[in-house]
């Protein structure tokens, strides 16, 4: 979601709360003796204040999975996960009087910071990323079939060489496709194609099939524009489309690569943010029962 | 750079329309990791449970004094019948060791936890914040009678009033004349009159002092100053100046002879014995020495002109009375008088000797603690004594002379109330039976 001028509401509203969290919290810490308790009035209604906006922070996955139930836009929700999820840090602050307290606080004090900065941490990616894509990678695909298509890029290309120059050993020995290629053209290798054969062999299919391995000469578009522009030096002209072809399947791997690259930024972090989100709502269950005991 | 072969359709035919069935590795990551988290936590948490240690639960680490109890929450959070909460009461504090009450007529007891905070860490618990004490004397209110005590104190820095001994009006009770400036001045005339140099510590010294008085008798037993009952019981042994006496810091230059027929001094008491020592006197020496009896008169001799001496033959009752007053004539109108008030009522009654009046103790409401002051010099706090000439001169430091080192700042020493002050009046403090074993508490 990028973060523009619809959340301007939001943005004024935290202000807001966290002003008027601030401008209570002060003067209340200064004239408590050892500072502010969460057990007190006032750090008890920072505790249930921050629970609430972490409850509902993390009620944004039941929202998304249940679309039907049309609680609310759920950019609505989105906007209130990011911005209620962001007040949660300093509310926490606030209610737990700037200490860690012991084991369990202490494990929850630190679940909050490192939740809530992957959270921002992925907003920001969320916020300029996208564009990113759209930018660098104009041949986007669905991100769970990149693999997919990317077998189709082989098959595109061992056929394209095979047609030119006769079925690569790679190709034979790869696939059944290789062998039936083999089978059906025949063609006679000439030696004019041997250069693009070898090229094939030598780069172009292990880039293919290397998914996402660098350090390759193809992996780079300039790099990979100058060595076809020199394999067609060596060629006979009526293979050059064959080469525009296989240069073009090139730039698709590579935007397939940057895709995968930048869809793993941007979702990555959710690897850390939503499991450690649970456990926080867990572990902040337990504390909010076992404080109010004690 | 799409070849001509890169229409939408031949795009579309390359994705598998069944590819959502199949959770993608980085989704099913998610979800695992999703599951784990938690599990790890209730792991954690059943762990401690089954450990039998509720320390996961704790607000944070206990105080030095209540260290050997971080695993006994119940012994201080007790949990009554029928009741969800366990919090720590009062009961549970008192059940170990008592709080006497500050004063009968404060309007309200603030309980143990909210001026002794715990889970606080390695901390003093008798370490209160001011706020604890500002509560009510920041607005001072009482039950009944109005009090005596400044009503608006925020700090030591702010609104403490001067030191009650030395507000305006306030004078030394004593009645012992004493002249600070005269004692410390160079070449004083010492017991066996050499020229001396007194010190401070040649007189005032605590009590536990076992270095010997240059100038007085031997230091015999120590006596214990906390037998006053005004005393705070728990301050230490050399925190407060043992009181000045005769006996041990006058005596050696200031002795009590009253005859030239006797080496010794009559007894550092009241008129009464001392006036019943000097008749024992007289009368065990002119027992011993009869002709004392017969007085000799004057020598009324004149140049060729003898005259006899006349003989005065006198009562042993006669000659004791006479000794006896002229000794007691020397003793009221100087030696005793030199340090002592005294009214004579004349007709040969005894003179009233004015109480003394020493203050031991010159702030009740306050502690204070000379050994760990000891590094300074004593005219550095007690600069008066240097030029006192007057009894009723009050030597004490006054608060700007403690704000000098007790400051709130990184480079100030403790200032907060708990210094100085104490909260419990000890001396009402009551017995608490123990009721903790030694097996429970390594359990």
């Amino acid at each position: 979601m990028r973060i523009d001028h619809t959340h301007r509401k939001w943005f004024a509203a935290s202000l807001i709360i966290f002003g008027v969290a601030t401008a209570v919290y002060v003067p209340y810490a200064a004239h408590s003796p050892s500072g502010l308790r969460g057990g007190s009035a006032i750090g008890l209604t920072f505790g249930i204040v921050g629970s609430a906006f972490m409850v509902f922070s993390g009620l944004l996955a039941a929202r998304k999975k249940v679309p039907v139930w049309r609680l609310g836009r759920a950019q609505a929700w989105m906007r209130g996960h990011l911005w209620l999820g962001l007040l949660s840090l300093p509310i926490i602050f606030f209610h737990a009087g700037f200490r860690f307290g012991g084991p369990l606080t202490s494990v929850l004090m630190w679940l909050v910071i490192v939740v809530v900065a992957s959270g921002v941490f992925g907003a920001a990616l969320q916020h300029y990323l996208p564009h990113t894509m759209t930018v660098q990678v104009p041949g986007e695909t669905i991100f769970e079939q990149i693999d997919h298509v990317r077998e189709h890029l082989v098959t595109e290309a061992d056929r394209l060489v095979a047609a030119v120059a006769g079925a690569s050993e790679p190709a034979q020995a790869g696939s059944r496709e290789g062998f039936a290629l083999a089978a059906q053209t025949g063609v006679a290798v000439e030696d004019g194609t041997a250069p693009l054969r070898s090229f094939y062999e030598r780069e172009m299919r292990p880039f293919l099939a290397s998914r996402g391995k660098r350090h390759q000469l193809l992996s780079d578009g300039d790099r990979a524009h100058s060595a076809f522009e020199g394999l067609r030096t060596l060629l006979p002209a009526e293979i050059h489309e064959t080469t525009k072809k296989l240069e073009a399947i090139c730039e698709e791997e590579r935007q397939l690569r940057r895709q995968s690259l930048l869809h793993q930024w941007l979702h990555g972090w959710l690897m850390l943010h939503i499991p450690l989100s649970f456990g926080l709502l867990l572990l902040g269950c337990v504390h909010a029962i076992t404080a109010l005991r004690y | 750079m799409a070849g001509p072969e890169r229409t939408t359709k031949k795009l579309a035919q390359r994705i598998d329309l069944n590819y959502f069935k199949r959770p993608h590795p980085f989704r099913r990551w998610r979800f695992w990791l999703s599951v784990a988290a938690p599990l790890v936590a209730i792991l954690w948490l059943t762990w401690y449970g089954v450990a039998g240690n509720n320390r996961v639960y704790s607000g944070g680490r206990l105080s030095s004094a209540h260290a050997v109890l971080a695993a006994k929450c119940d012994a201080c959070h007790m949990k009554t019948v029928s009741s969800f909460s366990a919090k720590a009461s009062d009961q549970a504090c008192l059940s170990c060791h008592d709080g006497p009450m500050h004063h009968d007529n404060q309007t309200f007891t603030p309980n143990c936890a909210s001026c002794h905070e715990e889970h606080q860490g390695r901390m003093r618990l008798a370490a209160t914040a001011d706020a604890s004490c500002t509560q009510c004397h920041a607005n001072l209110r009482t039950v009944g009678a109005p009090t005596k005590f400044t009503r608006d104190i925020e700090n030591f820095g702010s609104r403490h009033p001067e030191f009650a001994a030395l507000r305006p009006g306030a004078v030394d009770p004593g009645t012992i004349k004493l002249n600070h400036a005269v004692h410390l001045k160079k070449n004083l005339k010492g017991p066996n009159g050499e020229p001396v140099q007194l010190d401070c510590d040649d007189c005032h010294r605590p009590p536990t002092s076992a270095q010997p008085l240059r100038f007085g008798s031997a230091t015999g037993t120590p006596v214990a100053i906390a037998q006053k009952s005004d005393l705070p019981i728990a301050i230490s042994a050399r925190a407060y100046m043992a009181p000045v006496t005769y006996v041990k810091h006058c005596v050696a230059c200031h002795g009590l002879q009253f005859d030239k027929r006797f080496t010794e001094s009559v007894p550092h008491d009241t008129p009464q014995v001392i006036h019943t020592f000097l008749i024992q006197k007289f009368q065990q020496y002119v027992a011993a020495h009869p002709a004392e009896l017969r007085e000799p008169g004057p020598d009324r001799t004149l140049p060729q002109k003898p005259v006899p001496v006349a003989v005065r033959v006198v009562t042993r009752d006669q000659w004791v009375a006479e000794r006896v007053s002229e000794s007691e004539e020397l003793l009221w109108r100087k030696a005793c008088k030199q340090c002592h008030a005294l009214s004579i009522p004349g007709d040969g009654e005894l003179p009233t000797v004015a109480k003394s009046n020493i203050t031991t103790r010159w702030m009740p409401h306050a502690d204070f603690n000379h050994e760990r002051h000891q590094m300074l010099k004593c005219t550095e706090c007690h600069a008066g004594a240097l030029t006192s000439h007057e009894t009723a001169d009050i030597l004490l430091p006054g608060i700007a002379t403690c704000e000098k080192c007790h400051h709130s700042g990184a480079d100030g020493a403790e200032s907060r109330c708990f210094e100085c002050h104490t909260y419990h009046d000890w001396t009402k403090e009551k017995e608490v039976k123990g009721r903790l074993t030694l097996t429970r508490l390594a359990e």
